[in-house]
């Protein structure tokens, strides 16, 4: 058969679908027949899959057209992210392959597989697999590895903007340099959402040296799409609370929207907040039971399958949902979606708005809920950004060595390395270009002697030197508990939750249950369920009658705005207040959000100010908590939260205080037992950009920080053993906190590569000197202007009531407890 | 210092109890071994930090000058490994007599605490103290234990916290701090008749 044929075969295909392919489509298909490599950038929904499957399946028509008959082993990769998305691919790979070349065989090799299929897929590969990295981790990790990808030709990764700036993205960098080796005519390709920085994005896949990047290409599915931002705004600002997160109180105008609308989908941010949004829409409405339903990860698979096909076939009129429904799955009767609170990303929100209306060329309509009034300055500049297209970048990491001791033991414990070519393999990625020889002999010595010279009394055991070089996991005890580890991902131990008479309904985080005492009443899953007890790795439940209950807390991830976000935010906050009569400059036009916010601006005025472009705003006022100073330099959270513990530390040189921090993208605020004297800020400079990396480092708050970093480096690179969420292991005695380590670390080996990356995180990753930097330099030359205000401002409140908190004391330990001893007796 | 039943005792921030009357120094909970068991299975905890209880434990010994060393319980986290060598080799250093009351975690074979040369009890009386390992009522006794490695929150205006390990002592138990770095803390709630005592790098304070 040759091309011209094989391509008649394609487009025969496309037409029987009804469809045309797109120019992407065609050009993806064109560069992968030349032998390119490369980064393709389209949405969800777009016909990616068959931008990369038909030209790979071509390639086998024609190498057994040539040959005969096709090699053993895995002849495609294709890599996702979420493994609830394989099925969905291996549904649409199966549509065209059984029609065009039905003899290929195609699989899923995921967490969910099971062990009879894996063991079936060991003997005879598919041809084409559809796997997770930590899967793709784990076939590195078996015996005979090299012959399962000999004849590999293509690896596909699947939403590569997901697994870059996570850990899981070395992960990934790490295995496409095996396999680079293990196969000769490897390409590979990655499929990325709209960031930032996609040129970087194919850099960091391909590796930056790299032959695969030399014949590369960067394709762009211009497909127009159109995507309008409506904000729900409340019709009495009166009664809009000034703080809050769930945005109950604009439920009605909710189901209004419903109404209108096929399909629904309401995205909310935390898995709580969508139990709750769950719980009320059906207590308000009744009429609604049996068309609405929940999804987020927590919640059994098959409940979350049966959403997704309801989805599909039109049976619910609205899901209320969290990023789980973010990714793939193409949902084409959505009409309308909603996001509940700020996004805290555009390009989240982007592809969040892009679930709707996928029929190319329609309108996608997202509408903007604010949970509290301040956020609709954010819904306002959110507007501006999905104009602007002001997408966040996705960093990616650099010189992870706990991803490369885990990668190590990987290959330990299959069939061994020999370092030198391992060496000159990982140095050839983006995450380890630049890591030392003698960094590299760091980490060889780590996982072979425990980090140590050999000592007579040490008995540390994991990886063994062979006589000929070889580095070999040869104790089996040691290598079922790397395979159990393999992954990156980390997360609090998990307990699934039953009823005491049988049946799963969902997963739930250690932390939330070891909350709650038997009897107690909390909703999971929709339900009202009664906590009875543990039972090793389950929570017995039973159903409860009773109205009133405790909303589980996952702990998320909290986004911070992008730099050219908060521009945006602080923007409309000067447009604001160009407004009010005193205003100097020009007044400038509102958009409807900001002119909703009218009376909220006014009680602000009333209290305090709102900042012009020249202006930094402190307020400083009491309450029952304490002494509060609010700072609001609108920079986003990650320059907050350092700002912050920046002005905490140098305050506290100055004098002895204890200060508890909370900050959020508008502002940050200083709490304290005795007053903070803000003109002392002043009149010392403390906002000064010199010598910003040295006070940081010494600031506690960095500690703390690099504390809670060190957790997932300490389980990814094998030094706290978690267990299996599952299964139950005897692993107790190996368990201890990776908070203890930290500290055995601080104490006693301070140089440990380990100990010091999760200080370069937290500078890299969390700080952001570089933003930093600026935003000093921008307050340096405003001018400062401090109110004393009798009580809460409503720009204050938000960032007052959060809860998390960080904390810095200058003063002697034993008097601060003198003092809270004496303040409750 | 404190007065139980007319027996005077000195809490120590290092987490040990000297019992003045009779010149006993009770320790709870050393975990010895703990972290050559870790790097035994593989996770490299750095080696150096074995040597610090033994240090914490010279400094102690110097401090009061013990006629008698009795551990609470849990001196040996694991099996048998190579720091229970280096461990015989202490004991054989102190001129003090030395007692163990069996922990939950002492599983190493007796033959070993035999060879070093240790008394090992399932529990011990004196006078009108009964020393065991985890706590226990008996009537008509005072029971000094550890076991819990109890810890207690302290908070303050301006949502400060603070989380340190302590003595906790309730109507008739006294249960001692964890003595062993690289351990955890339970957290406990006390009742208005019971007492803290929290230790700080350097002192004891009562704080209930």
């Amino acid at each position: 058969m040759n091309k011209k044929e094989s391509l008649a075969i394609v487009q025969d295909w496309f037409t029987k679908q009804n469809w045309k392919p797109f120019k992407f489509q065609k050009d993806t298909w064109k560069a992968y027949e030349q032998g390119k490599n490369g980064l393709l950038n389209a949405p969800t929904g777009s016909g990616k899959t068959y931008a990369l499957w038909v030209p790979i399946v071509l390639e086998l028509l024609h190498n057994k057209a040539k040959e005969g008959k096709l090699k053993k082993g895995v002849k495609a990769l294709w890599v996702t992210p979420l493994r609830a998305l394989s099925s969905e691919i291996e549904q649409a790979t199966l549509r065209f392959i059984q029609e065009v070349f039905p003899e290929i065989t195609v699989g899923i090799r995921t967490g969910d597989t099971p062990q009879k299929v894996r063991a079936a897929q060991k003997r005879k590969m598919p041809d084409l697999l559809i796997t997770t990295p930590e899967s793709l981790q784990l076939l590195l990790a078996s015996k005979k590895y090299n012959q399962i990808f000999a004849s590999l030709n293509a690896v596909v990764v699947d939403e590569w903007h997901e697994l870059l700036g996570s850990k899981r993205g070395v992960q990934m960098e790490l295995a496409l340099s095996r396999l680079k080796t293990l196969s000769s005519s490897l390409k590979i390709w990655g499929i990325s959402a709209t960031i930032g920085n996609l040129e970087q994005a194919r850099e960091v896949l391909l590796g930056p040296q790299s032959n695969q990047l030399k014949n590369a290409v960067l394709i762009k599915a211009r497909l127009k799409k159109k995507i309008k931002v409506q904000s729900i705004i409340p019709k009495s600002m009166e009664k809009f609370p000034w703080r809050g997160h769930l945005g109950l109180h604009l439920l009605d105008e909710v189901v209004g929207i419903i109404r209108h609308s096929k399909t629904t989908l309401i995205f909310t941010n935390t898995r709580s907040q969508c139990e709750l949004w769950f719980q009320k829409l059906l207590e308000r409405y009744p009429e609604f039971a049996g068309e609405l339903a929940m999804h987020h990860g927590s919640i059994s698979k098959e409940t979350r399958l049966w959403v997704e096909q309801a989805i599909r076939q039109e049976t619910l009129k609205a899901v209320v949902c969290t990023s789980s429904l973010d990714l793939g799955v193409d949902f084409a009767p959505v009409e309308t979606i909603i996001q509940i609170g700020g996004p805290k990303g555009v390009a989240r929100f982007l592809q969040r708005a892009g679930r709707s209306g996928h029929q190319p060329r329609e309108t996608s309509i997202i509408h903007f809920l604010p949970t509290h009034g301040i956020e609709l300055i954010e819904a306002s500049a959110l507007k501006k950004a999905v104009k602007n297209q002001a997408v966040e970048n996705r960093n990616p990491y650099f010189l992870s060595y706990d991803v490369l001791i885990q990668y190590l033991i990987t290959l330990a414990v299959s069939d061994g390395f020999y370092p030198e070519s391992i060496f000159n393999e990982i140095k050839q990625t983006f995450c380890y270009q630049s890591i030392s020889e003698k960094e590299w002999q760091w980490c060889l010595n780590f996982i072979s002697y425990g980090g140590e010279s050999l000592k007579t009394y040490d008995e540390y055991r994991k990886v063994e030197i062979l006589e000929d070089g070889l580095f070999k996991v040869n104790d089996r005890g040691v290598a079922m508990r790397h395979r159990l580890q393999i992954g990156t991902i980390v997360s609090d131990a998990v307990l699934a939750v039953k009823y005491v008479k049988g049946g799963f309904i969902g997963n739930i985080e250690e932390f939330f249950v070891s909350k709650l005492t038997p009897g107690d009443v909390f909703t999971f899953a929709g339900r009202n369920l009664e906590f009875v007890r543990i039972k090793g790795m389950n929570v017995h439940v039973r159903k409860s009658k009773k109205k009133t209950a405790k909303v589980p807390s996952w702990a998320g991830g909290r986004m911070s705005f992008s730099s050219q976000m908060s521009e945006l935010l602080r923007e409309e906050m000067y447009a604001a207040s160009s407004t009010f009569p005193d205003s100097d400059g020009p007044r400038q036009k509102l958009t409807l959000e900001l002119k909703a916010l009218k009376p909220i601006f006014k009680r602000q005025v009333q209290e305090s100010i709102i900042p012009r472009p020249h202006q930094f705003l402190i307020e400083t006022f009491k309450t029952r908590e304490g002494y509060h100073a609010v700072f609001y330099p609108f920079e986003g959270r990650f320059v907050h939260e350092p700002l912050a513990s920046l002005i905490a530390y140098r305050l506290s040189l100055l004098t002895p205080i204890s200060l508890s921090i909370a900050f959020n993208d508008y502002g940050f605020e200083l709490l304290s037992d005795q007053e903070i004297d803000v003109q002392q800020i002043l009149d010392n400079e403390l906002f000064t950009s010199e010598f910003l990396m040295d006070d940081l480092y010494k600031s506690l708050n960095a500690t703390e920080m690099a504390r809670r970093k060190f957790r997932d480096i300490a389980v990814i690179a094998g030094l706290v053993f978690t267990g299996y969420p599952s299964q139950l292991i005897k692993t107790k005695h190996l368990q201890s906190s990776a908070q203890l380590l930290f500290d055995v670390f601080r104490d006693y080996e301070a140089e440990n590569l380990l100990f010091l990356q999760a200080f370069t995180e937290t500078f890299e990753h969390q700080l952001q000197e570089e933003r930093l930097r600026l935003a000093l330099r921008r307050i340096e030359q405003q001018q400062i202007v401090w109110k004393k205000c009798e009580k809460p401002t409503p720009f204050s409140f938000p960032i007052i009531t959060d809860r998390l908190r960080e904390k810095l004391s200058s003063e002697k330990l034993e008097d601060r407890i003198k003092r809270m001893v004496k303040a409750f007796t | 210092m404190i007065t139980i039943k007319d027996q005077h005792f000195t809490p120590d921030a290092s987490g040990v109890l000297f019992w003045e009357n009779k010149e006993i120094l009770l320790v709870a909970d050393v975990h010895f071994g703990k972290i050559a068991h870790f790097r035994k299975y593989g996770s490299a905890v750095p080696s150096s930090a074995i040597t610090v209880n033994f240090k914490k434990l010279d400094e102690a010994i110097k401090k009061y000058n013990p006629r008698k060393l009795i551990f609470l319980g849990d001196l040996f986290h694991s099996d048998y490994n190579q720091e229970f060598k280096l461990f015989e080799h202490w004991v054989k250093q102190q001129n003090c007599s030395i007692l163990l009351i069996k922990g939950n975690h002492d599983i190493v074979h007796p033959s070993f605490f035999k060879k070093a040369n240790l008394e090992v009890l399932p529990h011990l009386i004196i006078g009108d103290f009964y020393l065991s390992h985890k706590p226990e009522h008996k009537p008509n006794f005072f029971t000094l234990c550890g076991h819990l490695h109890p810890g207690y929150a302290l908070r303050g205006l301006g949502r400060q916290k603070l989380r340190l390990p302590c003595f906790y002592q309730t109507e008739n138990q006294m249960i001692l701090p964890a003595f062993g770095t690289f351990t955890g803390l339970y957290l406990v709630k006390s009742m208005p008749n019971e007492s803290v005592y929290v230790c700080t790098q350097n002192e004891v304070i009562k704080v209930q």
